[in-house]
C-alpha cells in the first residue's frame, strides 16, 4: 500500500508546523497550498491508499435522546397508529405524504423539496436483534457496529484509523458543536478534533502562550500522557488550519422563506453545521464529521416538543445543504441521521412515549438515490412488549455508507456483509 | 525507584532561561520562536528536576510520592475535595493523612447562603441560570466543608436533573440541591427514597405524572439503571412493574406557584383554579387516586407494592452495592477497579447497612487508594480543575467566570449532557477541552490585579513531581505570572 503522506510526502502536520516556526514564511507556505485548485485535495493527500482517494464527505447527524420515527415518517394510512395514539396522531393530518402510507412530519418543509428533488433517502424501520432499551447501552450498540457489545472503538473511528493518516491530518475526523469525542470516533489509533465553538478556538495570549503549550505537552508520561499530548497537537494544528482557511467561508445558501440564510443562532444544531460546511468548503481535509441534536428523548407532552426538533432539524440540514450546493459541493457531502432507537407506539400518560426499537434513517446529498428502503413499520405486528420488528439491520445501512459513498472496505470495519440497501446514486 | 526530592525552584539558576522567555513575550517575530522551543538546547541544569526517567520512552508512568505522608495528604484533598487553598493545605499536613480523613468525612455539610427569590420562583419570576450556578460555584469556592460539597457534586453527576427539564419557574432544582447536600453523607436507602420524591427528580425522569392507569416509565428504568443497580440486571417487565409500583406522586405547588396561578387567571378573567391548593411539603405528594392498585410480579416477587416496599426490593438486591462502589471508586481512585477491590468494598458497604460515611472512609483508608499505580489515575472534571485553580490563586471571586467557562468545557453546573451525568476521564481529554482549559488558566491570570508569589506552589499542587518539559519551562519562566501559567495548564494539574 503506497503511504500518501501530503505534499511531496510531507504531511500536512509537518507542513502546518514548518510554517509556524518561520513565522512570516508560514502565511506564504499556506496561501500557496490553499491554492491548489481542488480543495479537495487535502482530503485525498489523508487517504493512506489510493483506493480511498476520493472527495467524498460524511456528515452524521445524532438525535440523541431517541427519535420517535412514527412522528417523523408517519403512518398517515394507519388506524392503529391513532388507536395508540390519541394525542400524537394529531400529526398526521398536518403529514406532508411521500407515498400513499407515509408522510414526512409538517415541519420537515426543506427535507420534502429535497425528498420531491430524488435527493432524500429515508430507510425504514432500521433496528437490530435482542434490542437495549438504555440510552448508553443502545448508543455504544449504535457506535460501534456491535450489538455484542465487544468492540469499544466506534465505527467511524476505526474507519479513519484504517484508512487515512490522521495524525498527520487531524481534521480527518471532527466533531463540531460539542466539548468531548463522539463515541463513534472514537479509536485509540485514530486522531480525532473537537471544535465547540470556531470563533474562540484559539490560544488567549496568542503565539507565545501556543509555542510554551507546545513545549509543556510533550512526552507527558502516565497513562493519560499521550492523550494530553495528542490533544496539544491537535489543538496546534487546527489554529493553523483555521487561521489560513477561517478568511474565505461565508455562509451562502438562501433558505426557505428568502430570509438571507444563515443558519439560525436559536438552533444548536444549525450552528454546528455551519462549522462543518466552514470546514468543509474551506478544504481542510475533513472526511468524517459527527453533530448532534439532542433533546429526543420524550416522555412527556412529546407533541410540541418533537414539533420543535423536527423544526430544528430541518431547518440546519436544509441551510447545510442550500449552503453545500451554492458552493457546489453538495454532490460530495451525504448527510446520515442516527439515534439510539425509536419510541413505543403507545403514547404513555404524559402525552409522551417510552423508549422502543426501529426507527427511521434519512440519508441526505445529491449524491443519494431518493425514495423510501426497507419496510413501513407494521402497526398490526407489535413483539410481545409492543415495540416494531426492525427491517433493516443498522449496519446495512453503516456498509452501503462505508462502501459506496465513502469508498472504503466496510466489512473490515464491520466483520460481516449485510444485504445491500442501494441508497447511493451509480451503485447498483 | 528513586524519586529525586523535588526542590523550591530557585530563581538565580533560571535567570538565564528567564531572559528567553522575556525575548518571546516582546517580539512576535519567528526568530524569538524558534529560541523559545530551542529551550532545551541551552546550557546548565534546570534548578527543578523532571522526573529522571527518559522522556523519549513511550509508556512511562509518573514516579509515585505516595510513599510520603506530605504527598498521601496533597492526593486526598485533590480528589476528596476541589483542591486546596494553601492554608487548608497546612492544616491537614498539620492533622495527617487519618486525622484529615476522618474530619472531612465526619463533618457534615455547611448550608449554603439562601439563593434570594429561589424559594418562590414562579411563572412570572424564575430564577436566573447564571444566579443559580454562580450561587453553587461560589460555595464550592467558600464552603468549610468541601469534602461534602465534593460528594453533593459527585450525586448531582449520580442523581441527575438538569434545570433546561426541570426549568427554572419552580424552586425544584434549587431545592433540589440543599436536599443532596444534606443527604450527601447519609444512608443510601434514605439518599434512594429523597431522590425518588424529590420535586425536581419527579419533573426531570416524569414520576410526577406517571399514573397507575397509564404508567410512565422513565424514572422505573432510571432508578435500576442508572442510579441503583446497573444496565442487564433487570429485565423489560421489571421496568413495567417498577413503574406501576412507583406510581401515585404528584409535584408540589408552594404558595408563591399558587398565587401566580390565581393572579394568571384573574388576568385573563378565569376563575381561580379549584382543583389546586397549595402545599406546605418539599417533597412529592402522594395521591393513592393516582397509584397502581392490584399484585405485579417486580424483582421475582408479586404483590401489592407501594413506594418504599419497591425501593427496598431494589435495594435487597446483590448488584447494587458493587454498581455504586464501582462508580466511587472510578470517581475517587481509578478508572479501572479491580473486581476483587470492588467486592470488598461492596462487602463493607453492604455489612454498614449502606453507610455511605463508612464506604468513603473505606475507600480512602483503602491501600488502593495510595497505590503508585493509583497516582495521577484521573482526570479532573472541568469544575474541579477551576475550583481548584481559584482555590490555588487564592481568588474567590471567580464563580461567575467559572459558570461561564464550564459550558466551553463540557460542564455547567445544573446542566448535565444527559441523564447519565457527566462523563470522566479519558473522555475530558479531547482538543477542544485541552484548549478551553489552557484558556481558563489564562485568562483568570491576566484577569487578576495581584498574582500570589508562586513559592513552592508546584510542591503543593503537584507533589514536586514534574514532567522534563514542565520542570523545563517553570524554571526558565521569567516571573511568577508566567510559572502560574505553567502550573495550571500543565498536563500534571489536570490530573488528580
Amino acid at each position: 500500500m503506497k503511504e500518501l503522506g501530503g505534499t511531496n510526502g510531507v504531511s500536512r502536520r509537518d507542513f502546518l508546523r514548518s510554517g509556524l516556526v518561520f513565522g512570516v514564511g508560514a502565511q506564504a507556505l499556506a496561501s500557496g497550498y490553499a491554492a491548489v485548485p481542488d480543495v479537495f485535495a487535502r482530503a485525498v493527500l489523508a487517504a493512506k491508499s489510493a483506493a480511498v482517494q476520493n472527495d467524498k464527505v460524511l456528515v452524521m447527524i445524532q438525535l440523541g435522546g431517541g427519535n420517535d420515527g412514527l412522528q417523523t415518517v408517519i403512518p398517515i394510512s394507519s388506524s392503529q397508529y391513532r388507536d395508540f395514539r390519541p394525542q400524537l396522531s394529531a400529526a398526521a393530518a398536518k403529514a406532508q405524504p411521500i407515498s400513499k402510507d407515509v408522510g414526512l412530519h409538517e415541519n420537515l418543509k426543506g427535507i420534502k423539496t429535497l425528498f420531491d428533488a430524488g435527493k432524500v433517502a429515508i430507510v425504514q424501520g432500521v433496528g437490530y436483534t435482542n434490542p437495549s432499551f438504555s440510552h448508553f447501552d443502545s448508543i455504544r450498540v449504535w457506535e460501534t457496529a456491535d450489538p455484542a457489545r465487544r468492540q469499544q472503538d466506534g465505527w467511524l473511528g476505526s474507519a479513519i484509523a484504517k484508512n487515512y493518516d490522521s495524525a498527520g491530518h487531524p481534521l480527518v475526523g471532527c466533531a463540531c458543536g460539542t466539548t468531548n469525542v463522539p463515541g463513534m470516533l472514537r479509536d485509540l489509533q485514530a486522531t480525532l478534533t473537537v471544535i465547540d465553538d470556531v470563533k474562540t478556538f484559539g490560544f488567549q495570549g496568542g503565539q507565545n502562550v501556543e509555542d510554551v503549550m507546545g513545549t509543556l505537552y510533550k512526552s507527558t508520561p502516565g497513562i493519560y500522557g499521550a492523550l494530553f499530548d495528542t490533544a496539544m497537537t491537535t489543538v496546534r494544528d487546527t489554529v493553523a488550519q483555521l487561521r489560513t482557511s477561517s478568511a474565505k467561508y461565508t455562509p451562502k445558501g438562501n433558505y426557505s422563506d428568502k430570509v438571507n440564510l444563515v443558519y439560525s443562532s436559536k438552533n444548536q444544531l444549525a450552528a454546528a453545521l455551519q462549522l462543518a460546511a466552514e470546514l468543509i468548503v474551506t478544504g481542510t481535509g475533513v472526511k468524517v464529521l459527527h453533530v448532534t441534536l439532542g433533546g429526543f428523548d420524550t416522555h412527556y407532552t412529546e407533541l410540541n416538543r418533537h414539533d420543535a426538533l423536527m423544526n430544528y432539524l430541518d431547518s440546519a440540514i436544509t441551510a447545510f445543504h442550500e449552503d453545500l450546493t451554492a458552493y457546489g459541493m453538495a454532490d460530495r457531502v451525504m448527510i446520515a441521521t442516527w439515534s439510539e432507537f425509536g419510541r413505543r407506539p403507545k403514547e404513555n400518560a404524559s402525552g409522551g412515549t417510552d423508549h422502543g426499537t426501529a426507527s427511521p434513517i434519512f440519508l441526505i446529498g445529491d449524491g443519494v438515490k431518493g425514495g423510501l428502503y426497507g419496510e413501513t413499520p407494521n402497526l398490526a405486528k407489535l413483539d410481545q412488549l409492543g415495540n416494531l420488528s426492525y427491517a433493516v439491520d443498522f449496519r446495512a445501512v453503516y456498509q452501503e455508507i462505508l462502501a459506496s459513498h465513502l469508498g472504503v472496505d466496510a466489512k473490515e470495519i464491520l466483520g460481516q456483509s449485510f444485504d445491500r440497501v442501494p441508497f447511493v446514486k451509480g451503485q447498483a | 525507584m528513586n524519586e529525586p526530592a523535588a526542590k523550591p525552584v530557585t530563581k538565580k539558576r533560571g535567570l538565564r532561561r528567564r531572559h528567553v522567555l522575556v525575548g518571546v513575550g516582546a517580539a512576535a517575530g519567528g526568530l524569538a520562536i524558534t529560541k523559545a522551543l530551542g529551550l532545551y538546547n541551552l546550557p546548565g541544569q534546570p534548578s527543578l528536576p523532571g522526573q529522571s526517567q527518559s522522556p523519549t520512552v513511550a509508556g512511562i508512568d509518573w514516579i509515585s510520592p505516595l510513599d510520603k505522608p506530605e504527598a498521601q495528604v496533597a492526593h486526598l484533598l485533590r480528589r476528596a475535595t476541589f483542591g486546596a487553598t494553601p492554608a487548608e493545605y497546612q492544616q491537614s499536613m498539620k492533622d495527617g493523612f487519618k486525622n484529615t480523613v476522618d474530619r472531612l468525612v465526619e463533618t457534615k455539610a455547611a448550608e449554603p447562603p439562601v439563593l434570594a427569590g429561589a424559594d418562590d420562583a414562579t411563572q412570572d419570576k424564575p430564577i436566573k441560570p447564571q444566579d443559580l450556578i454562580s450561587w453553587w460555584l461560589d460555595w464550592m469556592l467558600r464552603t468549610p466543608t468541601p469534602f461534602a460539597e465534593r460528594m453533593t457534586f459527585f450525586w448531582h453527576g449520580h442523581f441527575t436533573s438538569d434545570f433546561r427539564k426541570v426549568n427554572l419557574q419552580t424552586p425544584f432544582i434549587y431545592w433540589q440541591n440543599l436536599t443532596w447536600r444534606q443527604m450527601s453523607l447519609g444512608n443510601f436507602h434514605d439518599i434512594v427514597y429523597q431522590v425518588t420524591i424529590d420535586p425536581g427528580m419527579l419533573r426531570y425522569l416524569d414520576l410526577g405524572t406517571s399514573t397507575g392507569k397509564a404508567p410512565n416509565e422513565n424514572y422505573s428504568r432510571e432508578l435500576m439503571e442508572l442510579f441503583t443497580m446497573g444496565v442487564g440486571t433487570f429485565t423489560e417487565d421489571d421496568v413495567r412493574a417498577g413503574a406501576k409500583a412507583l406510581s401515585g406522586w404528584r409535584e408540589p405547588v408552594t404558595q408563591a406557584m399558587y398565587d401566580a396561578l390565581v393572579k394568571r387567571a384573574q388576568a385573563q378573567g378565569r376563575p381561580a383554579p379549584r382543583n389546586v391548593t397549595p402545599d406546605t411539603v418539599k417533597t412529592g405528594v402522594f395521591e393513592q387516586q393516582r397509584a397502581y392498585v392490584g399484585g405485579v410480579k417486580f424483582l421475582g416477587d408479586v404483590r401489592q407494592w407501594d413506594t418504599k416496599s419497591a425501593l427496598e426490593k431494589i435495594l435487597a438486591q446483590d448488584s447494587v452495592a458493587p454498581f455504586i462502589v464501582r462508580k466511587v471508586l472510578r470517581e475517587f481512585v481509578t478508572d479501572q477497579p479491580s473486581d476483587d477491590y470492588v467486592k470488598r468494598l461492596a462487602d463493607g458497604f453492604r455489612k454498614s447497612r449502606y453507610d455511605v460515611k463508612s464506604l468513603m472512609r473505606d475507600v480512602f483508608m483503602s491501600p488502593e487508594f495510595v497505590a503508585p499505580a493509583n497516582y495521577r489515575a484521573l482526570v479532573k472534571s472541568p469544575t474541579e480543575l477551576m475550583v481548584h485553580m481559584a482555590k490555588a490563586l487564592e481568588t474567590p471571586a471567580l464563580a461567575k467566570a467559572i459558570g461561564l467557562a464550564g459550558q466551553g468545557m463540557g460542564q455547567l453546573p445544573f446542566d448535565p449532557p444527559e441523564v447519565g451525568g457527566w462523563p470522566s476521564n479519558a473522555s475530558w481529554i479531547s482538543s477542544n477541552n485541552v484548549l478551553e482549559r489552557v484558556n481558563f488558566a489564562q485568562a483568570t491570570l491576566t484577569g487578576m490585579a495581584k498574582i500570589p508569589a508562586f513559592n513552592d506552589a508546584h510542591t503543593t499542587h503537584l507533589d514536586g513531581v514534574v514532567s522534563p518539559a514542565t520542570a523545563q519551562l517553570l524554571n526558565s519562566s521569567p516571573d511568577d505570572a508566567t510559572r502560574w501559567l505553567i502550573l495550571l495548564a500543565s498536563p500534571e494539574f489536570q490530573l488528580k
